[in-house]
């Protein structure tokens, strides 16, 4: 089985290749990429025109959050997959915070079980850090690596004990794993629900300081640079953070950020009339954070950006502000929110599209999300300038709550291809 | 005071709070107000503008002292009127306010009387209803009638409300009181200052219309025409928002001694219920400046306003 790809725009943020060209598949590989206009593979038993339509490695996101199992009425593997591929996602990492949580060897097996029964992008599953993300005892870390766990984290919940995140990170790093981390120091983002400040006290919502997320940060770079461990802090909201990390860099420390997608797009104004669909944590901030957020991502400063995607039910989000869940479905919407940062004019395609590529991708240590000779056929055919409304009916998500609702976008995936089978098409 | 124009007509479909009145507004509902305040004074009954209209109040924090207000104002307006204190109802067994709504929407009232303990709860019910949604208290966003008596009051002692000096004191952070009442004398021409202690005074306090936010209760009453207490919450007192009690009477208290920094002739406001020798020493609760009791009488009067207002104009 042989499949040329024809007539396209190559975009590879890891090369920073952005020439026309073509691309040759065989047994799902990438086995040769040719340069140029009239750029073809005559022997491929299957040739598509690409129709110089852009071709690009498929998007890794390192935070997915699913209802399988325990709340599959939010999200099943098979669904999350179904709107991941639509929104140009070839492989993604399941958070352990599921019912009951992926903090054994078991539970690992069955969502790769799963994963491959139903799901057909990319699934990777994270160990809990600690057992029930309690944050009180280890998880079996050594083992849930062994059966295949990519990272560990307490996902949304941080590990409130220093002591026991501290011992957990020498234990992983003596393993040679992974750990990510949520900034946020609780005690001091209390009960908060949006950004913290002056439109919160107006509108009488409390708030979730910018404060708790660098004193979480500052913590947790402070243990991994005393236990060597290699430490990922997930979705950074403000340039601040981004410093702390820097500057733990600087010294020595493995340290890599993420940040979402919708924090680059929306603002703490976008909560308007107590729209529960923009309720996500960490919370849209200021104007003026979010416009240092982008300039730290075109500078490079953020090292991968995630969908978040965290789907609830209407009937955890048809609620007052205060009393409504966090989270938003992302999966559908992450390339468009970073290719309108494209469309804005601070970044280009190639800068658009490197923390969604080779930029998880290297945290990960995957060979997918580049175009390089030898690596897995995980592509996606993109439109970037394709206008489109994003409509939440539209969504294949199991769970619509998007805050992108009735946006107007730009940027649209075409194909997506895993493993050089087309797994979705539109 | 902006004065009323010819063409002017009150066409809000709900009152969930002061931000998105107009002057204009503001003055016909306190000027029909203290209509229904001479007609209360004088003994008579107003005409029953609401005869054949059902009223529900819905109150999902217990408040005996507002339902029982609007209770009467929609009563004397003739209207049917059904008091739910949903507190401990199957609100609180896993159905959600927007249930509740639609429930209640299926019954066809004319008015929801609406107090949530979440901010922005009664907007989003309004969303839900046919009906006219009147905000008794959001969480800690707005309380517009509160806001509406407030003004009603101080313009009937004082005779205007604008270029005044209003000072507010108390637990600004999780004051719904404040929030609306800043914002409606702002409208109307007072200039609001507002004080506590810092860690019950909330940043950007002049986007309320505040003029200043203070720690500094002495310098604040400097001038003063009229000085508001805000009820602290007692549960507050010994957490980490204040040291204690004590403390706070200390420096925020208005006793006889600090009210003479204000003007001679400074009224003294409280929304209630008040706790006496914390917030406000009895001499001057019960002191011949406080009007405090008139807030209560101007409720029920404000409430029958507005009530006519949304509800009778659907007749």
């Amino acid at each position: 089985m042989s499949l040329a790809i024809v007539n396209a725009r190559l975009l590879d943020p890891a090369t920073e290749l952005d020439s026309p060209g073509a691309i040759y598949i065989e047994k799902g590989k990438i086995k040769e990429i040719r340069l140029g206009e009239d750029a073809a593979f005559p022997d491929a038993k299957e040739t598509r025109d690409a129709g110089g339509l852009c071709l690009a490695p498929g998007l890794i996101d390192l935070r997915v959050k699913t209802g399988e199992p325990g709340a599959e009425h939010k999200e099943t593997l098979e669904t999350a997959s179904r709107a991941a591929l639509a929104g140009g996602i070839t492989s993604f990492v399941v958070m352990p915070g599921t019912r009951p949580v992926i903090d054994d060897v078991a539970l690992l097996q069955f969502i790769s079980d799963r994963a491959r029964k139903t799901a057909k992008a990319r699934v990777y599953a994270a160990g809990a850090l600690t057992v029930g993300l309690a944050g009180e005892a280890m998880a079996e870390l050594g083992l849930l690596a062994e059966a295949g766990a990519i990272l560990f984290t307490n996902g949304d919940i941080p590990v409130a004990n220093a002591q026991v995140m501290k011992r957990a990170m020498a234990y992983a790093a003596a393993n040679g794993a992974l750990v990510m981390s949520r900034p946020d120091e609780r005690a001091l983002t209390g009960s908060g629900v949006m950004n913290a400040g002056a439109l919160a006290a107006r509108i009488g919502l409390s708030g979730i300081p910018v404060e708790a997320e660098w004193i979480g940060a500052m913590r947790d770079v402070t243990l991994a640079e005393q236990t060597g461990c290699r430490l990922v802090l997930d979705q950074v909201s403000t340039p601040r953070t981004l410093e702390i990390a820097a500057a733990a860099r600087a010294r020595g420390a493995k340290v890599y950020t993420t940040a979402a997608a919708h924090a680059f797009f929306f603002n703490e104004r976008d909560v308007g009339d107590y729209l529960t669909y923009c309720k996500v944590n960490p919370p849209f901030r200021d104007e003026e954070t979010r416009q240092g957020l982008i300039l730290a991502l075109k500078d490079g400063e953020i090292d991968a950006v995630v969908s978040a995607h965290d789907p609830q039910p209407p009937e955890e989000k048809r609620l007052p502000f205060g009393e409504a869940a966090f989270g938003a479905a992302g999966l559908e919407t992450v390339l468009s929110a970073l290719l309108s940062l494209h469309h804005d004019g601070p970044l280009t395609l190639l800068e658009a599209l490197a923390p969604v590529t080779i930029g998880p991708a290297s945290i990960l240590g995957l060979p997918q999300g580049r175009l390089a000779e030898g690596a897995p056929a995980d592509l996606i055919l993109l439109n970037p300038g394709k206008p489109w409304l994003c409509e939440r009916e539209d969504l294949l998500s199991r769970s619509t709550n998007s805050p992108f609702d009735g946006r107007r976008l730009q940027g649209r995936v075409m194909k997506t291809f895993v493993g050089g089978e087309l797994v979705f098409e539109r | 005071m902006a004065a009323a124009r010819p063409d002017y007509t009150f066409n809000h479909e709900h009152l969930l709070g002061i931000e998105g009145l107009h002057p204009l507004d503001i003055n016909h509902i306190l000027d029909l107000a203290d209509s229904y305040a001479e007609k209360t004074r004088a003994g008579k009954r107003p005409d029953p503008v609401l005869t054949g209209m059902t009223v529900v109040n819905l109150f999902f924090e217990n408040s005996t002292r507002t339902m029982s207000s609007f209770e009467i104002a929609a009563r004397r307006l003739g209207a049917d009127v059904v008091s739910m204190p949903v507190a401990n109802s199957s609100v609180k067994k896993g159905e959600t306010l927007i249930d509740t709504a639609m429930t209640l929407n299926a019954m066809k009232p004319d008015a929801l009387v609406v107090r949530h303990s979440a901010s922005g709860g009664a907007k989003l019910l309004s969303r839900k209803v046919d009906c006219a949604v009147i905000n008794a208290g959001d969480g800690t966003h707005e309380h517009p009638t509160q806001a509406l008596l407030d003004l009603l009051t101080i313009r009937r002692v004082k005779g205007r409300i604008e270029g005044l000096k209003v000072v507010i004191c108390g637990d600004i952070a999780h004051s719904r009181v404040a929030r609306s009442t800043t914002q409606a004398l702002h409208l109307m021409g007072a200039r609001v200052h507002l004080c506590g202690p810092k860690t019950l005074t909330p940043p950007g306090t002049d986007t309320w219309g505040a003029e200043s936010a203070t720690s500094d209760f002495d310098k604040a009453l400097k001038g003063a025409d009229v000085v508001m207490m805000l009820r602290l919450q007692l549960e507050r007192m010994n957490g980490s928002f204040l040291p204690s009690q004590r403390e706070y009477f200390r420096y925020f208290g208005l006793t006889q001694a600090r009210l003479a920094l204000a003007k001679p002739n400074a009224t003294v406001m409280h929304p209630g219920p008040m706790n006496r020798g914390v917030e406000i020493e009895s001499s001057v609760a019960d002191g011949s400046s406080s009007v405090i009791t008139q807030q209560v009488e101007m409720g029920v009067a404000v409430r029958e306003a507005v009530l006519h207002l949304l509800a009778g104009s659907r007749k």
